[in-house]
Formats: structure tokens, C-alpha cells, sequence
């Protein structure tokens, strides 16, 4: 019984044998469909060695041809001159394309990826306020900033603030322009911009550019435009070794708030959408003495009363002068800045509430406001120990006068000193303590801190 | 009105009085070659005989910290100094300067 077990056995593996065995034969097979005869793998095969043959001689080639490159532009252009322009690196290119090696790696990727160029730039924050009389309160946002060249001369730029806000998250449009370059002098942009006149909000608002943690309040709240909506026109040119900037824009202008006693006769720059058919002209003059240093004018005209009321033909003015100095000081051993901005509104007179109907009138005024800021920091750039150079030491006095009614929040000055310390030229870490001291009211001192990071 | 703009321009009159007096105490200017030092044929890296280096270093550092070459890569480059021309009103001849310094000096 044993032995018969023992030839079945035997059986069964030679059956299975047998099976795996006919498998090739079935494979060589030309009337089988589904399969490649030997004759087809033989020329596969062929092809496969040929071609690897030919990607050998290839890498060899690109791997002699830098450093061929790099032979000849050493003889030729040697290693401190300057390389030639654009146009004539383009002219030689195409000279030589047919006796040339394959283009090296980066080439070929830069025009995979075509000849328009984008770039997601802007900066991030996170920062903890503890201010007398609020809740103290952890805050972050990220700001990007959407940068596309279509061609050299066109751009678009456009910018999001998205912060965390309740149990959401607030995302606001900040600006988003098309700008065009005329020739070396002259610039057009259409959009959403910010406001040429205001020279803080236009150029050191990114908090990785902002030296102190807050801002000042006399360049944001009611005293001037802060974003417009429209078209500008913008440039500079030089005045023998001097250099005037300009800007000049046309947008919606801000409206007149004539319904509540506390803002009456204030100008609510808040708004993008008109009130009236008549737009707000504005722009910002600067002079330029010596490189670092800027003087700035910046005004806006407009007529910010709502069409069709008694206030429609009430005519608006902000000026604004400002002043940058940026200077190296060997005697300091280091870098000063120093920036001041003070602003002026003003809207004619008008009475506001005149029948009394909103309770508070009537109220005759001439409504002007103004507040500015200066701040002066110095940073030891000079000095060979890295940790002190890496230190910025900032000082800012800000002032914002009493709304125009004499109803509402009264004037406010404050006095702020921070230090910053800086990882890198774009990220710093930001401390800050504030006296605060709103006219008749209780202090609103705080304290901050801030890390800033812009990319 | 009339009288809010007349304030309005002699503070900006007082202001550039106090930047010129800056100058004076300040530091070390920055190098301004006279159209000889530099040749009679400017090269596309300089204006108005300053270097691309000195143009960036002037224009940049009046805002913010000068951030070096090597951070970004060439067409990078060319798209923030694009979006700076118009954000500081530099020219286009200080433009193609800055941006040759840039590209040159990684």
C-alpha cells in the first residue's frame, strides 16, 4: 500500500513537471497570440543595446561640455569681468546652436517652464499683545504676495492677509494691480493699490519691514487713504546727481460720515466703492538729495459726501510730508534709520444733523484731523560680534488728534521702544513696551512681542 | 484751504532742510563716481555712476535689510526687482543694474 502511494506520488510530480515545462514551448509558439516570438525578443533586445549605446555617448558629451564652456570663458572673458548682456548671450547662442553640445540641464528646465515668471513672495507673523484694559491675546497671520511677470514690462501683484479671527478665519483682498512699464520713467498700474500718498502703508507695512510690532495710529485711522481703488501713473528720473519718485493716481474716494455724533465730519477711508461720480486725485512727490535719503509730499483732493445730500459738494484735502534717512555711521559703529510722516485732513464746513433728527444736531464744523509718527532705531552693523550686530534697537513717538466732532475718541499719543533680533535679513524676533495715554482716559500701555518672517 | 497747503509744503520744506543737515554729521557717503571715473560708455551695470551694488544697496537698505544674491534664483530676481521698481519709483536704467549685480554676485 505504502509502495502504491509512493508511485502515485511520483506520478503527480511528473505531471506537474510536465506542465511547467510545456510553458516555453508554448511561448516560442508563432501561432499563439499574446506572446513575442524569439525572433522579436531578439530584435527588442537589439534596439534596447543600441539605444543604451547611444545614451552613453550622450552623457559623455554633456559632461564635456561644461567644462569645455568654462575653458573657453576663462580665456576669453576671464574670471572678474562682467558677463555679456542678455541680447548678446542670445545672438551667440544662436551662432553656434548647430555645432554645440545639448543645453545644460537648468537651460532646458527654464524654458519647460515658458518665459512668463511667477512668484509667491509676502511674510508671515505670530504675535502676543498684552495691553492695559483688553484681554492680553495670542494673534498670527500670513500675508502672500502673488507676483507674476507676464512679460518684462507687465506685471500683476496682488496680496491676501489671511488670519485666524473668532472660530473662522478672516481672508481679505489687500491689493491685486496690473501694472505696465512705459519706458525707464514712466509706470501705469490699474487695481487695487496702495495709496501713493500714504508713504508708511506703501513701503514699510510687511511686519518683517516694520520695526515695532504695531503701527502707527496717525497714518491708518481716518487721516489718510490707506488702499484706492483706480489707476496711477508712476516713476522717477534723475535731476543731475539729485533723483525726483513720483506717483499720481486717480481712485474712489473716501466717504463722509455724517449719521453718527462720535465720527461726524470724518473721513471713512475704509470703503472701495464710491459714493458720488467725482474721484479722488492724489499722489506723492519725493526728492531724493544724496542716495539714503528721501523727502516725500503726498496729498488727496475729493469730494467725499454722498451724491444727491447737502453734502455733495463738500470738498476733501490730506497732505502728508514724510522723511527717510537711512545712514551708515562709522562714529556709531552702525546703521541709523530714521523715518517721520505727519498728516493733515481736512473737509469743509457743513452742519451736520441740521434738524436734530439723529440727536446730535445741528453740529457746524470744519472737520480736520492730523497725527503722524517718528521713529528712529539703530542697529550695530559695524561691530565684529555677530549676537550684539544682530540687535536693533527701535524708538517711536506716534500722535492722532481728537475726532473732529469732539464727540469721539479723544487725541492719543504714544511712546514705544522696541528691540529686535534678527535671524536672517528677512526674520526677527520683536519685543516692545508702549505707553499709551489717550487724552482724559485711563493708560492703554502694552506690551508685545512679534516674530516676523518674510520670504 | 489754501492756507492747510501752505502748511502742508513748508513742512515738507522743513523736512528736507533736516535731511540735508543729516548729511553733514552722517557717516560716509556712498561713492559717486563722476561720469569720467566710470568711462564715457556706461555699462548696463552702472547709473549714474553708481555700481549695480551700490544701487542695490542704496535703494534697498532705505526700507528694509538688503537680502544677498544667492536667496533667490535668476528669474526670481527679476520678478522682485520688477515689483520694487514700482513700489520704490527706481528707474529702469537702476532696475537692469541691480538686477545684473544680483545675477552676478552668486
Amino acid at each position: 500500500m505504502r509502495k502504491i502511494r509512493r508511485y502515485s506520488l511520483a506520478a503527480i510530480i511528473q505531471i506537474i513537471v510536465l506542465i511547467m515545462a510545456s510553458s516555453p514551448t508554448r511561448a516560442e509558439d508563432p501561432t499563439t497570440d499574446g506572446y513575442v516570438t524569439r525572433k522579436e525578443y531578439d530584435e527588442l533586445k537589439a534596439q534596447l543595446l543600441a539605444m543604451k549605446k547611444e545614451l552613453d555617448t550622450l552623457k559623455k558629451e554633456r559632461e564635456a561640455g561644461p567644462k569645455q564652456e568654462h575653458t573657453e570663458r576663462q580665456v576669453v572673458v576671464g574670471p572678474h569681468e562682467v558677463a555679456p548682456s542678455q541680447g548678446e548671450a542670445v545672438a551667440d547662442t544662436h551662432k553656434q546652436v548647430a555645432t554645440e553640445a545639448p543645453p545644460p540641464v537648468v537651460e532646458a528646465e527654464g524654458s519647460l517652464l515658458g518665459t512668463t515668471k511667477f512668484l509667491l513672495a509676502g511674510w508671515a507673523e505670530a504675535m502676543y499683545e498684552q495691553r492695559n484694559g483688553s484681554a492680553s491675546t495670542f494673534s498670527a497671520s500670513l500675508n502672500p504676495i502673488f507676483l507674476w511677470e507676464l512679460t518684462p514690462k507687465i506685471l500683476f501683484d496682488g496680496r491676501l492677509e489671511i488670519e485666524p479671527s473668532g472660530s473662522g478665519t478672516n481672508v481679505n483682498l489687500v491689493n491685486a494691480q496690473i501694472s505696465y512699464l512705459f519706458n525707464d520713467y514712466i509706470a501705469f498700474g490699474v487695481g487695487e493699490f496702495f495709496s501713493p500718498s500714504n508713504v508708511f502703508v506703501e513701503r514699510f507695512e510687511p511686519q518683517w519691514i516694520n520695526k515695532l510690532p504695531d503701527r502707527p495710529i496717525g497714518v491708518y485711522q481716518g487721516v489718510l487713504p490707506n488702499i484706492s481703488v483706480g489707476a496711477q501713473v508712476r516713476g522717477g528720473f534723475p535731476i543731475g546727481p539729485t533723483r525726483v519718485d513720483y506717483a499720481f493716481y486717480v481712485s474712489n474716494g473716501p466717504t463722509l460720515s455724517t449719521f453718527n455724533a462720535r465720527t461726524a465730519g470724518e473721513l471713512d477711508f475704509s470703503s472701495y466703492t464710491d459714493n458720488n461720480d467725482d474721484k479722488a486725485i492724489g499722489g506723492r512727490v519725493g526728492f531724493l538729495p544724496i542716495p539714503g535719503v528721501e523727502v516725500g509730499y503726498g496729498f488727496e483732493t475729493s469730494r467725499p459726501g454722498f451724491q444727491g445730500t447737502a453734502f455733495a459738494d463738500l470738498r476733501a484735502l490730506v497732505q502728508s510730508v514724510d522723511l527717510e534717512v537711512t545712514r551708515n555711521s562709522d562714529l556709531l559703529k552702525g546703521r541709523v534709520n530714521l523715518f517721520a510722516q505727519y498728516a493733515w485732513s481736512r473737509v469743509d464746513h457743513a452742519v451736520y444733523d441740521p434738524d436734530g433728527s439723529l440727536g446730535f444736531g445741528p453740529l457746524p464744523l470744519t472737520a480736520k484731523r492730523d497725527g503722524g509718527y517718528a521713529a528712529i532705531a539703530y542697529r550695530p552693523t559695524q561691530l565684529d560680534i555677530d549676537l550684539l550686530r544682530n540687535f536693533e534697537m527701535v524708538f517711536r513717538w506716534d500722535h492722532l488728534s481728537a475726532e473732529p466732532s469732539g464727540l469721539g475718541d479723544p487725541s492719543e499719543t504714544r511712546w514705544t521702544i522696541g528691540l529686535d533680533y534678527w535671524l536672517s535679513p528677512s526674520t526677527v524676533i520683536k519685543a516692545a513696551y508702549e505707553w499709551d495715554k489717550p487724552n482724559g482716559e485711563r493708560n492703554r500701555n502694552a506690551l508685545f512681542f512679534q516674530t516676523a518672517m518674510g520670504f | 484751504m489754501i492756507r492747510m497747503l501752505n502748511r502742508g509744503l513748508l513742512a515738507a520744506l522743513l523736512l528736507l532742510f533736516i535731511s540735508t543737515s543729516v548729511n553733514l554729521f552722517a557717516g560716509p557717503k556712498a561713492k559717486q563716481k563722476t561720469a569720467a571715473d566710470s568711462g564715457s560708455a556706461a555699462s548696463s551695470d552702472t547709473y549714474m555712476g553708481l555700481t549695480g551694488e551700490e544701487l542695490w544697496s542704496n535703494n534697498c537698505l532705505r526700507c528694509h535689510n538688503i537680502r544677498p544674491g544667492t536667496m533667490y534664483g535668476n528669474a526670481q530676481w527679476d520678478v522682485i526687482v520688477h515689483h520694487m521698481r514700482l513700489r520704490a519709483n527706481i528707474t529702469g536704467q537702476e532696475q537692469r543694474a541691480i538686477v545684473e549685480f544680483l545675477k552676478s554676485s552668486k
